[in-house]
């Protein structure tokens, strides 16, 4: 009996339960993805190698933070199931009123839940694959890694934990439900339709005052994040922090009286068609909302700052391949009990590693006592890999020339090589051949392609890890954002019925429910903008200490980002609140 | 002349092929220009499913209905809105005015979705509520309002266009006795001064007694008609004691 009426209920509010269905379809497909890291075609090429152990330290720190994006998942769905008892609380008023026990009501909507539930994460888990799959292509692409590591796969571990992480959200929905039904009141569900709408008036002065602080109070955090940079975690920091907060909270917080004394001076504007309908609509809700506006705008700039700083800083480290290592090989030896001078091609031959035929130039010279070379040695340099090179070398390792003769004590040995034919092939018989130096002293050694691998692990991380947490936190956002204005639109169905009786054309109606939902989306996301411009050129000036910062960039892919995912979302919500508002006639 | 509003063998069909209702039955009638027409009838008489049909919320099942000598059955929703904001005004039981707007707003609403001039927005309000007597609420919020301000309020919306008719559905049917007659004072005034048409629903009779011409609905069609004609109100309103007992009585007589 139950399950039947459950069903029926999940048939007929199927477009409340839109929303829902949706929020959870994207988040499991998302939380998939993000877990299926080790199916990515770059981590797979970036395996492969068993020097690095970069692999390992990416998947501990997506270990991290899939806690911290499951806590946001959580309340977002929490949130939406919130909306989903408000859009039904006369309904559940019903069946209490009928004689249903309370614990009937709350397993009734369980059973919807996990109907919902189940279908939802299915249809996310297919999302999840097929996104993992196509990022993992439109990625290989970013880091030109070979097609033979390109495969379909499928993570079993990922699977599991998402519908186990999933499982655990669900468990929260269903006691938030029936906490939700045990704690209200019959008579408050029965006139839940009534709407109580609070105004709370303001005057203009207070209003000026108040926007006049918030604007003060940014003025100054912004001061200060672009005098003292982003990277100085001290007190001052989080002061900066919270004036930032609090003056955006100020902001939005006079917006609603500033706003609508603006547009009332104008009367040509005021009474223009529902201008002012849609002010004073927006104008009653801002005063309960302003501190929801505030933490979309401050999730806002965490998303547009996350992104744009973690493509600036991937085009960066891209960057800094070629510059640390501009040689295939570099050995740096030294010895407290070989007096004589060793002579490094021998040694790595005698190990596997021939210079004269795995080599397309090398070079091997000593250095003495307080970083000098001799004259020689720097020909040599220049002859080999060309005077150029030769400037840069001793540049890079801080050393300067002597004339030959007047030198002392060789401290240690270089050993520079560019490899010939087969880069990975010398380069693992390079590594064999080191291992003939062991017992003759101590050594560090680089090569490009270590310092390569290094940094691609690097990229790699940066870029997923900042474009995975700057989708989530623009997903829940713009979720919230949309949530929250389904809502309202139910509430305002009454109202815009009146508007239809008095004439108001379906055109007019729709674009009255537009600008609402406009409004909503853009006030926050324009404060952001302005919060992010100021973040991200602090987030550059620390880039710009260690490469070149490609701000275009950065801007263009963080700009993508926001129109898909944000602007998707205001669409589907102005389409959602235009068929919720819609009347028959 | 031409009648405001002429009503031609209407039918009203609710329910399907088996249970078939029929809520109005072949109903015809007219108002004319400036006429107060008032239409009784007990709960589920069909009054409320008339006056739908003539506000284009409900579309008849057969019959044809004119407003000014243009048909309103079988307009597209783009007429009927238009139709709605330049040739009606409604006045509800439950006034329908907007929370989130105060009485000048609610007033000026029904001018701006007309795309009235703004600079002419305020003088209008302001003469329509001095002729309604709520010029001193104007700044006010619905909720901070008495019923009976917030029923005048709503007629104010209504008749502030200027429209070809005036709907009331039991305007008076949630206020106490005093304010009722002060919005039927009003309704007069309307009708007097501004030669407003007014079309209203009642099951009231003192309420009633304000109109010139009374219908009287039962089971979907007119049962009969009375004119005020030169007879003082109280006359009127015993004649209409008078039908709605005898109506009472034919009821009565069946059960």
């Amino acid at each position: 009996m139950f399950s039947k009426l459950a069903l029926k209920n999940v048939r007929r509010s199927v477009t409340d339960y839109g929303v829902w269905f949706l929020t959870i379809a994207f988040g499991v497909c998302l939380f998939y993805v993000f877990n299926a890291l080790e199916t990515q075609t770059v981590l797979r090429f970036l395996a492969q190698h068993p020097k690095t152990n970069i692999v390992e330290a990416i998947r501990e720190l997506i270990g991290m933070l899939s806690v911290f994006v499951w806590a946001i998942l959580a309340f977002l769905i929490l949130y939406a199931s919130g909306f989903l008892v408000r859009r039904r609380k006369s309904e559940l008023g019903t069946y209490l009123l009928l004689g249903m026990e309370r614990w009937q009501v709350a397993r009734l909507l369980l059973t919807e839940t996990v109907c919902i539930g189940a279908v939802a994460m299915g249809l996310g888990l297919a999302l999840g694959i097929l996104a993992a799959w196509g990022l993992s292509a439109f990625t290989a692409g970013f880091f030109a890694v070979p097609m033979t590591f390109f495969t379909f796969s499928v993570s079993v571990p990922a699977l599991v934990k998402t519908a186990l992480a999933f499982a655990a959200i669900f468990l929260l929905v269903m006691v938030y439900h029936v906490f939700a039904v045990s704690r209200c009141r019959l008579i408050d569900l029965m006139q839940a339709g009534r709407v109580n709408q609070e105004l709370r008036r303001r005057s203009l002065g207070a209003s000026v005052a108040l926007f006049l602080a918030g604007a003060a109070l940014l003025v100054i955090a912004y001061a200060m994040l672009l005098t003292r940079g982003l990277l100085r975690v001290d007190a001052l920091f989080w002061v900066m922090i919270a004036l930032g907060s609090l003056g955006t909270l100020l902001f939005f917080r006079s917006l609603s009286g500033f706003l609508l004394h603006v547009c009332r001076s104008s009367r040509g504007l005021w009474y223009k068609r529902l201008n002012f309908f849609v002010l004073r609509q927006f104008n009653a809700r801002i005063n309960t909302t302003y501190r929801s506006m505030t933490v979309i705008c401050l999730m806002l700039l965490l998303a547009l700052g996350i992104t744009a700083s973690s493509v600036g800083l991937n085009n960066t480290v891209g960057q800094m391949a070629e510059q640390l290592n501009p040689r295939d090989a570099q050995l740096m030896f030294w010895s407290e009990t070989a007096a004589s001078q060793p002579d490094l091609p021998a040694i790595l031959k005698e190990g596997g590693f021939d210079v004269g035929t795995a080599c397309s130039a090398w070079a091997s010279f000593p250095v003495y006592g307080g970083g000098l070379i001799s004259q020689s040695s720097l020909d040599m340099l220049a002859a080999r890999f060309g005077p150029e090179e030769a400037a840069d070398f001793l540049g890079r390792e801080a050393l300067s020339v002597q004339p030959d003769g007047e030198l002392g004590e060789a401290g240690f040995w270089y050993f520079l090589a560019d490899y010939a034919g087969d880069r990975n092939a010398a380069e693992e018989a390079f590594q064999q051949a080191l291992s003939g130096l062991a017992g003759l002293g101590d050594y560090v050694w680089s090569s490009r392609l270590q310092s390569w691998l290094d940094l691609m692990g690097t990229k790699v991380l940066v870029l997923f890890i900042g474009l995975y947490l700057g989708v989530v936190f623009l997903l829940a956002s713009a979720a919230v954002l949309a949530l929250q204005q389904l809502t309202q639109a139910a509430d305002a169905v009454g109202q815009y019925q009146v508007l239809s009786l008095l004439g108001a054309s379906a055109k007019m109606r729709g674009r009255a429910a537009d600008a609402q939902v406009f409004l909503a989306f853009f006030l926050p996301l324009s404060l952001a903008l302005v919060h992010a411009a100021v973040g991200i050129t602090a987030a550059n000036a620390v880039i710009a200490q260690v490469g070149k910062v490609d701000a275009a960039a950065s801007s263009a892919v963080t700009a993508l980002l926001l129109a898909v995912v944000y602007g998707g979302y205001f669409l589907a919500t102005c389409w959602g609140s235009r068929r919720i508002l819609r009347t028959s006639r | 002349m031409e009648p405001i509003l002429h009503v031609e063998h209407l039918v009203r069909e609710y329910g399907g092929r088996c249970s078939l209702t029929r809520a109005i039955d072949d109903v015809s009638f007219s108002v004319e220009r400036g006429e107060f027409v008032g239409i009784m009838g007990a709960s589920g008489s069909g009054k409320s499913t008339l006056l739908n049909c003539v506000s284009t919320i409900d579309t008849p099942t057969s019959g044809r209905i004119f407003v000014e000598g243009r048909e309103v059955t079988g307009l597209k929703p783009g007429e009927i809105a238009r139709f709605r904001r330049e040739r009606l005004g409604f006045v509800f039981q439950d006034c329908n005015l907007l929370d989130t707007l105060t009485a000048f707003e609610n007033i000026a609403l029904a001018l701006t979705i007309r795309g009235t001039n703004p600079g002419l927005v305020e003088k209008k309000v302001r003469e329509t509520a001095e002729l309604l007597e709520i010029s001193d609420c104007m700044d006010k919020y619905p909720y901070q309002m008495s019923g009976g301000q917030r029923q005048r309020t709503a007629a104010a919306r209504a008749i502030v266009t200027n429209p070809a008719l005036v709907l009331a559905d039991e305007p008076t049917g949630a206020l106490d006795s005093k304010s009722a007659k002060l919005l039927l004072d009003r309704f007069e005034a309307l009708n007097r001064r501004r030669a407003a048409t007014i079309l209203m629903v009642t099951h009231d009779a003192f309420t009633a007694s304000y109109c010139h011409r009374i219908l009287f609905l039962q089971d979907g069609t007119v049962l009969t008609q009375l004119e005020r004609g030169a007879k003082s109100r109280r006359d009127f309103f015993r004649q209409i004691i008078g039908v709605v007992t005898r109506l009472g009585g034919d009821q009565s007589d069946v059960l």
